[in-house]
């Protein structure tokens, strides 16, 4: 389903690791993890719980800083980067659509897709906001607020968000953990729409198998360390 | 799409104006802070201005004329009355205490106040029953006519028609004087008012040569312009340089009052703004709860893009978006003030008001309440911008908490500093602006520290057997308790109080007590030296065993320093009463009873030259030391001396004590009168004191006494009156500390809600959870009070023993309302919230758990 990008790698994580927590609570997440992603792919992150996938995503998304190794994502190295540098750069090339939405309670629907429009500085943010939520089926909830949508238009209105910059990468967390089956699946259709549609990348956190079947690629983690890759076992095989 | 209509601002302020919506809830108590300091500040200056500029509006009625000269102990020459004649229309009013009498016996101290036909040439003289001022005050049936003020008919139980003397003249109550337009100007008087006429005068045969008689002349300019009045009284100044004449015109008219209100205004201001600094803990605590539940919102901002600039300008401009309304609130509460005291009780303040909307003040106050909110809120919106994203992801593990660049800290001191100067700077008292923010600094440090300590304390203290109890101790010491806040705001509301209190008290038992016991029995003033030795002998025949005192007394003004006119010396604060209007002067051969020569030598008896002794600290106040010129104005003549030492006087002793002495050969041979004075072993009684001061007035009518009891009395009253006024302005303080009390107490309601309902499915009962709640409420409060007391006492201690210079008075009265007021807050808001935290149904919570 999935086209291997030719091209350099959008996503490039050489030798990252990472710990978290201090003292006795220090926890080594990423352990030694290298990944390359081409633009263009889809890919799904899985593992059991802590194995460290949501932490990867948040690194290749420039949320978190890592102790060792590079990170170069959209042909930037992150690893250099301050929080502000990251904050723009993820306004530029990044789209996150997360679990539990978060959503910004006190907007409207059509505010909460503009946010990332406006704080780029883009004058036509409203224009471009109201198009990308009829693009995911609210056009006719612009005004509405998040108390005021079911739990799939709230991540509808999440996923018009991301792609609102038109973002060269967009990740995803367990995008739809939260929602029914039938809903969930309207979700990842849009999201597969858009990668289709725009050529973004694509990566996903999920525990659902047959979701994880829907993306090109699988990596799946365990104690923060790779521990299957479906592209290698594609070449090796 | 067409973008909204603030799609022009800039982002953060876009961004704020939406988290606005949000906002509704849980910002009252922030709104409420705000407002009530502000509305303090703003209030007090307003009604400041009010005042000022009702007794400038009322200038003219309040000085009788466009121009007021007043001389002391003698009426203007002639030729002084043609020079001041020459601008207009003059009117000529005497004021002289004098002892009144009944037929009976009855006798009091009066303020006579003597008018000539021109009265009053501004406004209107108001009696019961209303007539022509010339037909109540005339002679008739060989008595003048005379009005007396409500306190005169009643101690003296008079009614119109009653006769009374005065000196050798009789007069008879005509009717019941209710007003007077130019009350004010002549201060605050000793005694009851009592009009009669100019005629009436020489008949009380009390005007000897040195009698201690007020000459006010009042003049009604034939050109009212500003311009022929400044040229008016420098002619009058000019013409007649060694007159002495204290000076006043209608823009000017109660210097001595405007002052007092300028000062006392600035002391409410110093509590009004501990209101606002009370407020500033409410304020930080309110903007830090409402970022802790934007915390997820601004990872998200965060996540998609926004830089910790955007996020600090979002909350900065959503916080300086509610402090506008909060401030806007306070103001146009405090604004209202004047207005609302001029339509309801008017009629109780004895001064006329001018209400208007006071631009300066009232940016004053706003800017006092901007740089509060900064103060307080620039470090919560600093650490708010260091919300991490990882909060949005399920799995993040162990956030450690960045602390923001010392930038911001940086900052917050800086508005802290401005706030401070600010203080300063209106500050007509600058030493008392520093001490209360020295202090109020100090008490803010201290009671972190105590919150700190409190905290460590039940951190250490042995876990007791009883669970509720131990839940009550870790509630004291762990993360997120309320110790820090409930300490700080109650602390300080009531640190304030009980130091108002204990300073209240101490001056009240300094007047009262310490004065009362110290004080002479009686001040004997105008004792004709011819009859000194005459009325001695009376004295100590009825009164064995009392001291009686007696010091030659003439009035006079300081006219210049070192040759430097009096009106071009710039004192310092304290010092400058000396030179406003005419003061007591001595002579003396020895070092007065009372004080004590600390530099310079005391004179030799047979001294020849004019020599001077004067205060100490008022020396230094006016820049003058041993050796230096001083000129006093004497009966229409200059004097010049040299000062040959400086004394420290205790002046609390109420004794006879002058600011200055002189070499008696310095007015040898000019007339004046003794000050005497009557003190008894055993301190003040009235049994003995009324007959003796019946006796005295009919032997000696012409001698003026004043019982000190009374006296004393009457600036117990004046305290009170003060201490009233502040107590308002500081409860405006604790209603601000029951405020942010309040807002932190609902702050914690979440947390108390998720305690209760975890301990109830554990098996706890309601009366349990009430008792542990209780046992911590009570506890905190229990410190709070006592630490509220030491603090409040020390503070007392401080402004009595060293500003004041009085002794300190503990009560525990106010100690014991201090603390019963923190329990039945702490308690009070405690289990009130507490009772609906125990209220929720366990299924509802744990379902969001």
């Amino acid at each position: 389903m999935d086209t291997h990008s030719s091209a350099a790698p959008a996503i490039r994580l050489t030798d990252v690791d990472l710990s978290l927590g201090s003292g006795a609570a220090r926890v080594h997440v990423l352990k030694s993890v290298s990944l390359a992603i081409g633009a263009g792919e889809t890919v799904g992150l899985v593992g059991p719980s802590g194995s460290g996938k949501s932490t990867l995503l948040m690194v290749m998304a420039g949320l978190e800083k890592v102790d060792g190794g590079e990170v170069r994502v959209a042909g930037e190295v992150l690893t250099g980067l301050g929080e502000d540098a990251l904050a723009r750069f993820r306004g530029a090339h990044v789209g996150i659509v997360f679990q539990s939405f978060h959503l910004i309670p006190t907007m409207t629907a059509l505010e909460n897709v503009a946010i990332p429009l406006e704080l780029a500085g883009r004058g036509d943010a409203f224009a471009r906001a109201a198009a990308e939520l009829e693009a995911v089926g609210l056009g006719g909830r612009l005004s509405h607020y998040p108390s005021q949508l079911s739990g799939g238009e709230q991540q509808r209105v999440a996923v018009a968000r991301a792609l609102a910059p038109h973002p060269s990468i967009l990740v995803a967390d367990e995008p739809t953990g939260n929602l029914d089956e039938g809903t969930g699946r309207q979700i990842m259709d849009l999201l597969f729409a858009a990668h289709l549609a725009r050529g973004t990348t694509l990566v996903l956190v999920t525990h659902d198998p047959s979701l994880a079947a829907r993306c090109g690629r699988t990596v799946r983690l365990r104690s923060g360390r790779i521990e299957a890759d479906s592209a290698i076992t594609q070449v090796t095989a | 799409m067409p973008a909204p209509a603030n799609s022009r601002l800039p982002v953060s302020l876009r961004l704020a104006l939406r988290e606005l919506r949000g906002a509704r809830r849980g910002f009252g108590i922030f709104l409420g802070c705000l407002a009530l300091g502000v509305m303090a500040i703003a209030g007090i200056g307003s009604f400041a201005g009010a005042l000022t500029d009702g007794l400038a509006r009322e200038g003219r009625a309040i000085l009788g004329g466009d121009a007021g000269f007043t001389l002391i102990q003698r009426e203007a020459s002639p030729q002084e009355q043609a020079l001041m004649a020459a601008g207009g229309k003059v009117g000529q009013v005497a004021f002289l205490r004098a002892m009144a009498r009944t037929g009976d016996g009855d006798a009091t101290l009066v303020e006579l106040k003597a008018v000539d036909a021109t009265y009053p040439m501004v406004g209107e003289v108001e009696t019961t029953p209303a007539a022509p001022l010339a037909d109540l005050l005339a002679e008739r049936d060989g008595a003048f006519g005379a009005l007396a003020d409500e306190t005169l008919m009643s101690r003296l139980s008079l009614k119109v028609g009653d006769r009374l003397t005065v000196g050798e003249a009789k007069f008879e109550i005509r009717a019941l004087l209710v007003a007077e337009p130019d009350r004010l100007s002549a201060g605050v008087g000793f005694g009851p008012r009592l009009l009669v006429s100019a005629q009436a005068l020489p008949a009380t045969r009390l005007i000897q040569p040195g009698s201690l008689v007020r000459w006010s002349y009042r003049v009604l300019l034939n050109d009212p312009s500003a311009d022929a009045l400044e040229a008016y009284t420098k002619s009058v100044r000019e013409g007649a340089p060694e007159a002495g004449f204290e000076v006043r015109t209608r823009d000017a008219a109660s210097p001595q009052l405007e002052r007092n209100v300028r000062r006392i205004s600035q002391y409410l201001t110093l509590v009004g703004l501990t209101a606002l600094l009370v407020g500033g803990v409410g304020v930080a605590n309110a903007v830090a709860s409402h970022l802790a539940t934007k915390r997820t919102v601004i990872a998200t901002l965060k996540a998609l893009g926004a830089t910790r600039a955007t996020i600090f300008g979002t909350y900065l401009s959503e916080v300086a978006i509610l402090a506008a309304i909060g401030i806007a609130i306070g103001l146009a509460l405090g604004a209202a003030l004047p207005f609302v005291a001029a339509y309801a009780i008017e009629s109780l303040i004895p001064f006329p008001l001018a209400p208007h909307v006071d631009g300066l003040a009232l940016a004053m106050a706003a800017l006092y309440g901007a740089l509060v909110t900064l103060a307080f809120t620039l470090w919560p919106l600093a650490r708010a911008q260091e919300a991490p994203v990882s909060t949005l992801f399920r799995d993040a593990l162990g956030q450690e908490r960045r602390q923001p660049p010392w930038l911001y800290a940086g900052l917050c001191a800086l508005a802290m500093v401005a706030l401070a100067t600010l203080a300063v700077l209106t500050a007509e008292d600058k030493r008392a602006a520093l001490i209360f923010i020295g202090a109020a600094a100090g008490v803010f440090g201290l009671l972190r520290l105590v919150a700190m300590g409190i905290m460590a304390l039940a951190a250490r203290l042995p876990r007791p057997r009883n669970t509720m109890a131990r839940l009550a101790l870790a509630n004291i010491h762990r993360p997120g308790a309320l110790t820090p806040t409930v300490v700080l705001s109650l602390g300080l509301g009531l640190s304030l109080l009980t130091a108002i209190a204990l300073i209240d008290r101490s001056l009240t038992q300094e007047i009262s007590g310490s004065l009362a016991e110290k004080a002479p029995s009686f001040f004997f003033v105008d004792v004709p030296s011819a009859d000194a030795e005459a009325f001695a002998g009376f004295i100590a025949a009825r009164a064995p065993g009392a001291t009686y005192r007696a010091v030659p007394m003439l009035r006079g003004r300081i006219l210049a320093l070192n040759d430097v006119p009096a009106e071009q010396v710039k004192p310092s604060a304290d010092a400058a009463w000396v030179l406003q209007s005419d003061r007591g002067i001595s002579t003396a051969a020895e070092v007065p009873e009372g004080s004590k020569v600390v530099e310079g030598t005391w004179w030799a008896p047979d001294e020849t030259e004019p020599l001077v002794s004067f205060d100490k600290k008022l020396a230094q106040g006016l820049g003058l030391k041993l050796g230096d010129q001083v000129t006093v104005g004497v009966l229409g003549r200059a004097i010049t001396a040299r000062i040959s030492n400086l004394r420290e006087i205790k002046w609390e002793r109420l004794g006879i004590n002058f600011v200055m002495v002189f070499s008696p050969a310095t007015f040898a041979g000019a007339p004046h009168t003794l000050l005497a004075t009557l003190t008894y072993p055993d301190g003040a009684d009235a049994a003995r004191e009324i007959p003796l001061l019946r006796e005295m007035a009919r032997a000696y009518p012409a001698i003026t006494t004043i019982r000190v009891k009374e006296a004393l009395e009457q600036a117990n009253k004046m305290v009170g009156d003060l201490a009233f006024g502040i107590r308002i302005a500081s409860l405006v303080t604790l209603l601000t500390s029951v405020l942010v009390l309040a807002g932190a107490l609902a702050a914690g309601h979440q947390h108390r809600v998720y305690d209760a309902v975890i301990l109830k499915t554990l098996g706890a009962t309601r009366g349990r959870l009430i008792l542990a709640y209780g046992l911590e409420y009570t506890g905190l409060g229990l410190v709070t009070a006592l630490f509220a007391i030491a603090a409040g006492a020390l503070a007392a201690y401080g402004v009595v023993t060293r500003v004041m210079e009085i002794g300190f008075a503990f009560a525990p009265g106010a100690a014991a309302g201090a603390m019963g007021l923190a329990l039945v807050f702490t308690l009070g808001f405690g289990l009130l919230g507490t009772w609906r935290a125990l209220s929720e149904k366990p299924v509802r919570v744990l379902r969001h758990l």
